[in-house]
């Protein structure tokens, strides 16, 4: 057994050192022998893509080559795969462009309808009776403005209208709007409003 | 004088849009960078992901080159600078780091890995007596010894690439050449001999060298 290192001199004779930097040293040599891994393809292919993305937009000499290749930038790689895959690349991209595109088109053609705003002008009934003609005929404003299904004119200005047609002989129509009266107020006393002149 | 002007020149083309020079460049010194990554931390998924880890820096950096040295100076400065954080990212390695003071270059390996028994068996698998040597030897003398046999660079160009002092870079090949010289003898075998041959040399990776 050798002694440990510890135990060594300093410093090895010089020609030793020497002799090993000249290359000729049987140190050297063997190490030579050795086997040499080298980095994977898989290593090779994603360094080489790196340098060529890190250098953005290819140059024209790339530019020319894919053109020529007809393929992605990814032919660039050399590696059997990247030269494998890319030939397919573009027409499998415009073969899906075109497959979307059909699909956009039947989607709005076919499709359930989409929800539409509705614009149709609705009626919508409001009470606005004080601003109705005169002339109207009562149930006919009550029919057109009153939101409530309920008569909305107060008892007495209804019999006060029905008396008024009393008085101008109208008295059908005062019948009429008496009925009325009473189908919407029953327990209100009409006084003789009944009873034609 | 002239590979590493080519070299310079190529990664100057790079650095100005010529992704072919990358190829080229990447072609001549991605087996050395990954040997040496590979022999300094002796794990084949780390050393992948520093090997990429390398070059991606190398490539986000490339604005900011100049041609001051030789190329294989600034891309091993960058694989020196990816080792020492992963070896920092290691608690073990972290409690089991020797100083890096050239007076104690010769104490114990500061990675224990060969001492781990699923460890030992793969390097027997594995490795030549002079692999497993290497894998023995403190990180900073193999370091210094993988430089020089992967890239062919002088003294001087190790201690820039590994930001010691000449005679902190001489001191550490000269010992790490004087281990592995002894280690080989210690195993008494042949140079080119497989080490799984010597059932042996476990007590060697076990205790390590001697």
């Amino acid at each position: 057994m050798d002694p440990p290192d510890m135990g060594l001199p300093d410093r090895d004779p010089p020609d030793d050192l020497d002799e090993y930097l000249r290359g000729d040293s049987a140190l050297s040599r063997q190490y030579r022998r050795e086997s040499a891994p080298a980095p994977p393809h898989a290593l090779d292919r994603r360094v080489l893509k790196a340098s060529r993305e890190a250098q953005g937009p290819s140059p024209q000499a790339q530019g020319d080559l894919q053109r020529a290749r007809g393929a992605s930038p990814r032919a660039q790689d050399g590696s059997p795969q990247a030269q494998g895959g890319s030939p397919y690349l573009a027409p499998l991209a415009f073969a899906a462009s075109v497959l979307l595109s059909v699909a956009l088109v039947l989607a709005i053609v076919f499709g359930p309808p989409a929800a539409r705003v509705d614009n149709a002008p609705r009626v919508i009934r409001v009470a606005a009776h004080a601003e109705a003609s005169p002339n109207a005929p009562l149930d006919r404003k009550l029919r057109l403005y009153s939101s409530d299904p309920k008569p909305a004119r107060a008892p007495s200005v209804w019999l006060a209208d029905i008396a008024a047609l009393r008085r101008a002989g109208r008295n059908s129509e005062a019948d009429e709007q008496l009925r009325r009266f009473r189908v919407a107020y029953p327990d209100y006393s009409t006084g003789d409003l009944a009873s034609r002149p | 004088m002239e590979c590493f002007d080519e070299d310079a020149r190529l990664m100057l083309r790079y650095r100005d849009g010529d992704v072919e020079a990358f190829s080229t460049l990447y072609s001549r010194h991605k087996g050395p960078l990954y040997r040496y990554l590979l022999r300094q931390v002796r794990n084949a998924g780390a050393a992948a992901d520093l090997f990429q880890d390398v070059w991606w820096r190398l490539i986000a950096t490339r604005g900011r080159y100049e041609a001051r040295a030789k190329f294989a100076t600034y891309l091993f400065h960058i694989a020196h600078n990816c080792t020492i954080d992963f070896f920092r990212r290691d608690l073990k390695t972290q409690h089991a780091a020797p100083p890096d003071d050239a007076d104690a270059q010769d104490s114990e390996p500061e990675v224990p890995e060969y001492q781990r028994p699923d460890r030992i068996a793969e390097f027997i698998e594995q490795q030549s007596a002079l692999l497993a040597a290497l894998g023995a030897l403190p990180r900073e003398q193999r370091e210094t010894f993988l430089l020089h046999e992967e890239t062919g660079l002088t003294i001087e160009e190790i201690a820039r690439v590994t930001d010691v002092g000449l005679e902190t870079a001489k001191s550490r090949l000269r010992y790490a050449i004087r281990k592995l010289k002894k280690s080989l003898a210690a195993v008494q075998i042949p140079a080119s001999q497989p080490l799984r041959t010597r059932g042996s040399l476990k007590d060697t990776f076990v205790n390590g060298p001697a």
